[in-house]
């Protein structure tokens, strides 16, 4: 089975180089997008001479979402078997990828998803844990009927047929909920898997989680 | 009469505009047109306000015809807000599958 890593960056010169480091020993093919970073990530990026790593560079900023979405095209489009979605900045552990994986490759899963909440602490900052994450939570049960302990996470696997069936097309950080909604629609077989995640900063404030609603509203009434 | 002639002034501004920006082909013919007979009632609806005053009354409304003209309008440009907003989407849509096929082929 061939594994491919999506990671999209966006300004991360500070961290984009240690993660490729150590990713890159347990995929066949990392795929950093860089979405149109304002800092020096492309300069990095095109220093680094690495077999096991495609540079794809947009020529516009279009979002976190619109850039999985390359990635995941770019995968389909060289015979990927399974796709993974990993942050740039250093806050998803590399040694967690393995166990995001085997349940696609060894149970017949489509959809594989890190948790923050499933035994392994994380260091989560305490008003994003206690006021943003549940207010997230209460709002995907309402509007999207989905049922997973963290919705918000980005880590995650999926098949190269839930790749195709699912399309990104919230651009922006919406993504999350968006891939969710659709698993949950199409039925598909998704597992949690208990991910520890490490936060240097504080990460989505609680605007942008009023930012993914309103476009999750937008998207919902234009279609 | 004096804010009759004010209204009747703004609207022949607004008109002017919507010609020159057609004889300048900066809109479509059937958006002119649109535009058009949007500013011939607003103009109409001015001139004539005291006898559709009168039709509004007849009609059973508590409020006089300029209130109603203003709550249509409002409700107008909200349906216009929608539609450009649909119309915002759609083209950031175009925006993203261009931008994503132009880094693909790289």
């Amino acid at each position: 089975m061939k594994i491919a890593c999506v990671i999209p960056a966006f300004n991360e010169e500070k961290s984009i180089s240690q993660t490729i480091e150590q990713v890159k020993d347990l995929v066949d093919l990392i795929v950093v997008v860089d979405d149109k970073s304002s800092d020096n990530t492309k300069k990095i990026l095109n220093s680094i001479n690495e077999q096991k790593l495609k540079k794809i560079y947009h020529p516009i900023n279009l979002g976190q979402g619109a850039a999985l979405q390359t990635g995941n095209e770019y995968c389909l489009k060289n015979g990927f078997d399974v796709i993974i979605h990993f942050d740039a900045d250093g806050q998803f552990l590399a040694s967690d990828i393995n166990k995001m994986i085997k349940p696609i490759i060894n149970e017949g899963y489509d959809l594989v998803i890190g948790s923050r909440f499933l035994g392994i602490e994380s260091n989560i900052p305490s008003f994003k844990k206690n006021i943003i994450m549940p207010m997230a939570k209460i709002f995907n049960i309402l509007f999207f009927g989905i049922k997973t302990s963290d919705p918000q996470n980005g880590f995650r696997a999926m098949s190269k047929e839930t790749a195709l069936r699912i399309k990104i097309e919230n651009d922006r950080m919406a993504h999350c909920t968006e891939i969710l909604a659709k698993a949950f629609k199409y039925k598909l077989k998704i597992k949690e898997v208990p991910i520890k995640v490490i936060y240097h900063e504080f990460g989505q404030k609680f605007s942008g989680g009023l930012k993914i609603i309103k476009d999750l509203i937008l998207k919902k009434i234009s279609g | 009469m004096i804010q009759q002639i004010l209204a009747g002034l703004i609207i022949i501004f607004f008109l002017s505009k919507l010609i020159n920006q057609w004889k300048k082909k900066a809109i479509s013919f059937n958006e002119f047109i649109f535009w058009l007979i949007f500013w011939v009632l607003a103009i109409l609806i001015v001139a004539f306000i005291k006898q559709i005053d009168k039709i509004v009354i007849n009609l059973g409304f508590s409020s006089s015809a300029i209130n109603l003209a203003f709550y249509i309008a409002v409700l107008f440009l909200f349906y216009l807000i929608f539609k450009m907003r649909l119309k915002i989407v759609k083209i950031e849509k175009n925006i993203t599958d261009l931008a994503r096929k132009i880094s693909l082929k790289e």
